[in-house]
């Protein structure tokens, strides 16, 4: 028991980061969502529910008091809920074969392997976006060569749509898929597949009946770390996706730039907060709740 | 005539390619009857799990054919083989019931759920853990896990259940005991067991034949007693059970026996393995087992020797010796009460007993 009196300390550090990175902001977030609009943006010191009310309806510009659903929110809501879970299911549709090879290689290939799974990481997320604005742009390459072969006689729209903010989500969100996958596969017992191709199994029932339960754990993960940042994605669904195809991230940032309605930003922020932790916990019952409640 | 479960011929394996490549199994040729006890017994690394995993389905031959019951398998994978097998690790499936774990087979068979529930009861009951059928395999014991591997690899009713060294991850008590399970397992059932071990005590008391390996070959083929009592090279002496080698002179040679020159100028008669002719005057190698001679009083017996140390094994004690010409010999005597083991530097004699002593090919 020595010494375990000051071993806590090794910790403050780190913990004073993330009182003054995550804690503290989010505190001020939360007050500013209770507070009045400011005319040149920020806010005044003034309780108001104006910016929650805001989330989710709209005053009439001419009669205050004539109320209606905040569509265009709500359809952000559900877009953005919408495109990242595509964006979660392509990757681990794309991921999981990925991270099958690596975790099928010799040893010593596979870190060559997860080297190259992580290059992308090593460039600018802004490069990458604006290379892949570059392939999909109407006279951008994939474009250019479908037309000088004739395939098409005029450029398909690819920019400014959906398939381009999933395309550019699934191509940055994929590593985040892929490694914890990985790392599920390389923990697992590779004679249970021996044992299931013994046991009369086909491939099919194999990979349903005896992969897909060992390496679940992975799945969990890599599918909270590609849900989560990709229902906040700012970056990717600004550059590709324009202002159709707006996503939470975008309509927050604009209201702290041009909508000058900090506390409706602050609201928008914190319902975002409350979606992601509530679609976590709802996720871990349904999918990891069994395992855990059996281990217990 | 007895029907012959697995035919297996000209049959090589090499892994790796040009001058990396390593030859795991050399031209095996090999039948096993049906409802035989049929062990494959070697040193690590000689070959015979690769032939385990061959029949298994789990590697395919280089060249050369396999037959179960008849039907050529050669190509076919292991979920279409009527064989099942018994892991070293076990592999039970950690995410189901040790229930769910027995009926997966049959499940993956398309059987009727109300089958499969009752084989699964009856499986529980002959490896007797019917109490556990709803816990998970990390719930329960090692000893028990084997059970249910068992179990599970029986549960389909193959034609040949193969087991790849199942044993050797439990403790010396619980191995015994289920040695004499799977005996029994195997006469209630009456299938063709395949069982891989490199302890040669282990695949004496079990089989019903036993196939020696040793870098890729089949070294010698045949009952326990056959293995124990003429062994065919050197290898096989060494390998299976404690073998004294001595180095004698060749006085005679009548017919399929050899007399030969012992130590202390006595002689004695040893069998010659077939073919072999010696020339008078050669040394030859003759090999005769521990148990296979007796102590004398000095002066009496073949041999004379003295004592380099006595070691204790409870039933027996294994007595070092040092024959008069140096070459050194143990000599296992069963204990008796009230005999006391010999001090260190004490003499005596040894007489072998007639028709022990073997000359083997080098």
């Amino acid at each position: 028991m020595r010494g375990h009196g000051w071993k806590w300390l090794l910790c403050t550090p780190a913990l004073i980061v993330l009182l003054l990175a995550a804690s503290g902001p989010l505190l001020i977030v939360a007050i500013y969502s209770f507070l009045s609009p400011g005319n040149m943006g920020g806010v005044v010191w003034e309780f108001s529910t104006e910016g929650w009310f805001r989330v989710f309806f709209r005053r009439d510009i001419f009669e205050p008091d004539l109320v209606e659903w905040n569509a265009a929110h709500l359809q952000v809501f559900w877009r953005s809920i919408w495109l990242s879970l595509q964006t979660t299911f392509i990757c681990a549709v794309l991921g999981f074969p990925t991270a099958w090879f690596i975790a099928t290689r010799p040893p010593h290939t596979r870190t060559i392997w997860l080297f190259l799974i992580t290059i992308p990481f090593w460039t600018n997320l802004l490069i990458r976006t604006f290379a892949i604005q570059e392939m999909i742009r109407n006279n951008g390459t994939i474009n250019t060569v479908l037309m000088q072969l004739g395939l098409i006689d005029s450029p398909i729209q690819m920019m400014f749509t959906e398939f381009a903010v999933l395309l550019g989500m699934a191509y940055v969100f994929l590593p985040l898929m892929v490694l914890p996958l990985y790392a599920a596969m390389e923990k697992m017992d590779f004679r249970l597949v021996e044992a299931g191709y013994d046991l009369y199994a086909s491939r099919l029932n194999v990979l349903w009946h005896v992969i897909l339960p060992q390496v679940k754990p992975g799945f969990i993960a890599g599918s909270i770390l590609v849900f989560i940042p990709a229902i906040g994605a700012y970056v990717t669904p600004r550059l590709l996706g324009g202002g159709r195809t707006m996503m939470l991230g975008n309509l927050i940032a604009l209201q702290f730039g041009q909508g000058r309605n900090w506390p409706l930003g602050a609201a928008l922020a914190m319902l975002m907060l409350v979606v992601v932790v509530g679609a976590l916990i709802l996720y871990l019952r349904v999918v990891g709740g069994n395992d855990e409640a059996r281990r217990g | 005539m007895v029907s012959q479960e697995i035919e297996i011929a000209g049959l090589n394996k090499s892994f790796g390619q040009g001058a990396a490549a390593f030859q795991a199994l050399r031209d095996i040729d090999l039948t096993i009857a049906s409802g035989e006890f049929f062990t494959l017994l070697g040193p690590s690394g000689c070959g015979k799990t690769t032939l385990l995993r061959i029949i298994a389905g789990f590697e395919q031959p280089s060249a050369g054919t396999l037959r179960i019951n008849g039907r050529d398998v050669t190509g076919l994978g292991p979920n279409k083989r009527p064989v099942n097998t018994v892991f070293q690790s076990y592999a039970l499936f950690p995410h189901m019931s040790l229930a769910d774990n027995i009926g997966f087979g049959l499940k993956m068979q398309g059987k009727p759920r109300s089958e499969i529930r009752a084989t699964v009861a009856e499986m529980l009951q002959l490896v007797r853990m019917e109490a556990m059928a709803d816990r998970r395999p990390s719930e329960i014991s090692g000893g028990q896990q084997q059970r249910v591997a068992l179990a599970r690899a029986l549960a389909p009713r193959p034609r040949v259940l193969l087991l790849d060294e199942p044993l050797s991850a439990l403790d010396l008590k619980l191995r015994k005991e289920m040695q004499s399970e799977l005996k029994r397992l195997q006469s209630e059932t009456g299938i063709t067991f395949v069982f891989v071990t490199h302890d040669q005590e282990e695949a004496l008391t079990m089989s019903d034949r036993i196939a020696v390996m040793s870098a890729g070959h089949i070294l010698q083929l045949g009952a326990p007693q056959e293995i124990y009592n003429t062994p065919v090279n050197r290898f096989v002496a060494d390998f299976i059970g404690d073998t004294n080698f001595l180095k004698l002179r060749v006085k005679a040679v009548e017919g399929s026996a050899a007399v030969l020159e012992l130590p202390g100028g006595k002689t004695a008669q040893a069998s010659l393995p077939e073919g072999m002719v010696p020339t008078t005057g050669a040394l030859v190698t003759a090999v005769i087992r521990p148990e296979q001679a007796e102590a004398a009083a000095p002066g009496a017996g073949d041999l004379q020797a003295t004592v380099e140390t006595a070691t204790f094994f409870g039933t027996d004690t294994h007595l070092h010796l040092t024959l008069s010409d140096a070459q050194s010999f143990v000599l296992r005597r069963q204990n008796r009460p009230g005999q006391p083991a010999p001090a260190p530097q004490s003499r005596l004699g040894l007489a072998l007993a007639p028709g022990a002593l073997r000359v083997l090919k080098d």
